[in-house]
């Protein structure tokens, strides 16, 4: 029994703006970073498929070499945030990530972890975003977790170094969210 | 390296009909429940350059001026549930002002604006987990979730752990704040014990005198499990 009780969420509300304004939090690498840069990009949507405006989306990855948390000014490298723009947007660039090892010691296919926070949201969500092309995804344990729905988690090539992925918080597409 | 299971009451419910924009965005499906993997059990760290000048007084960020209200003193710890500190921690801080009005776009509610508040803040917790900011007491603002309804008086909170997984974003209220019990957000935490977990202690030793109040807020994360290993 832990001595303490942690303290609960509330949700983020809708004006959060000022408070949590990152500068530059699209970009979770330098440009000069090693390995193959990439661009993902994407649209949140509410039960009806409307856009969601006011949603905060918190990025974490490794590295190209599969490491994390490379010394960077102001936050580690590897970690973005960005707001939802009026039509529900979003757009980050990035580096792909290397393969890094699941709690069983495994590695799992390259995947970048994704937090949205949003009003109505009582908490935060919290998923994983892989990449449509990716060998490795066969055989990655997550994925397998998710059953028919693993689809919602995977970023669709749009262009030679750009993907797509959408998150749909409520309805028949809903993406799939994970506790732990 | 596990963290504790996550207590399953603490958390208020995704789905909350009361607080009306959970209908339309809280998932439906039921969460997969993860094995913490190399990228949950890890998290940024932030270093010295993300505080800016006004970074932990809220009171005196624009030039030319103080902030209108109730100068108060907010602190405490961040610790983790073991008790521990977090240490060297982001927290980021922001509210409404006195009147109960937002520095923010889509706020629109018929009170005052204050050309001297901003409303945000940041701070590093220090070696101990401790953090400190000065602000002035935000007022009660209402909104469009049912008829005639306010929130009560409160501070929002992001916090950064040791793991993604200790991620928290949170709101501060304050004692005896009669708002608090028809506040379905607040009352959304599942019982008593966690929702006095929100609220901050007025403290007489924080308080400054002839200039400010002083309020105690501790945050606490999830933490290790403990091991034979770091077990007593």
């Amino acid at each position: 029994m832990a001595e303490l009780l942690i303290t609960p969420s509330q949700t983020i509300g809708p004006f959060f703006k000022h408070g949590l304004e990152w500068p530059g939090g699209k970009k979770l690498f330098a440009d000069a970073a090693p390995g193959r840069h990439v661009r993902v990009a994407g649209v949140v949507t509410d039960y009806q498929g409307q856009p969601v405006p006011d949603a905060l989306i918190e990025f974490w990855q490794a590295d190209a070499a599969g490491q994390f948390g490379a010394p960077r000014q102001g936050a580690s490298a590897g970690y973005g945030r960005v707001p939802t723009d009026g039509a529900g947007r979003y757009d980050i660039h990035t580096v792909y990530p290397g393969r890094v090892p699941g709690s069983d010691g495994r590695l799992q296919a390259p995947h970048i972890l994704v937090v949205l926070f949003a009003r109505g949201l009582q908490r935060q969500v919290a998923t994983r975003l892989y990449f449509e092309d990716d060998a490795a995804n066969g055989e990655d344990p997550v994925l397998a977790l998710c059953g028919a729905r693993a689809g919602t988690l995977i970023a669709k090539r749009d262009a030679a170094d750009a993907y797509a992925w959408n998150v749909s918080l409520q309805g028949a597409k809903e993406t799939v969210f994970f506790e732990a | 390296m596990k963290l504790r299971k996550l207590p399953s009451d603490v958390h208020p419910p995704l789905l909350s009909p009361a607080y009306t924009s959970t209908v339309e965005r809280a998932p439906r499906q039921r969460p997969i429940p993860l094995p913490a993997g190399a990228t949950e059990l890890s998290a940024p760290r932030f270093d010295g350059t993300v505080l800016y000048p006004g970074h932990d007084d809220l009171t005196k960020q624009v030039a030319g001026g103080e902030a209108a209200g109730q100068r108060i003193i907010v602190t405490g710890r961040i610790l983790d549930e073991n008790g521990d500190p977090v240490p060297n921690t982001l927290v980021e801080v922001w509210q409404c002002n006195a009147a109960g009005r937002y520095h923010h776009d889509k706020d629109n509610h018929d009170a005052p604006l204050d050309p001297y508040f901003r409303g945000a803040g940041r701070l590093l917790t220090d070696a101990g987990g401790q953090y400190r900011f000065t602000t002035i007491k935000p007022g009660a603002y209402p909104w469009r979730n049912h008829s005639n309804a306010w929130r009560p008086a409160h501070i929002h909170f992001s916090v950064f752990g040791r793991t993604m997984l200790e991620r928290l974003i949170t709101q501060m209220y304050f004692p005896d704040d009669p708002l608090l019990g028809y506040d379905p957000i607040f009352n959304s935490v599942p019982t008593e014990r966690a929702r006095e977990r929100l609220i901050s202690h007025f403290d007489l030793g924080v308080t400054q005198p002839e200039w400010a109040l002083g309020f105690h807020f501790d945050i606490v994360l999830r933490g290790q499990e403990a091991t034979p290993a770091n077990d007593e």
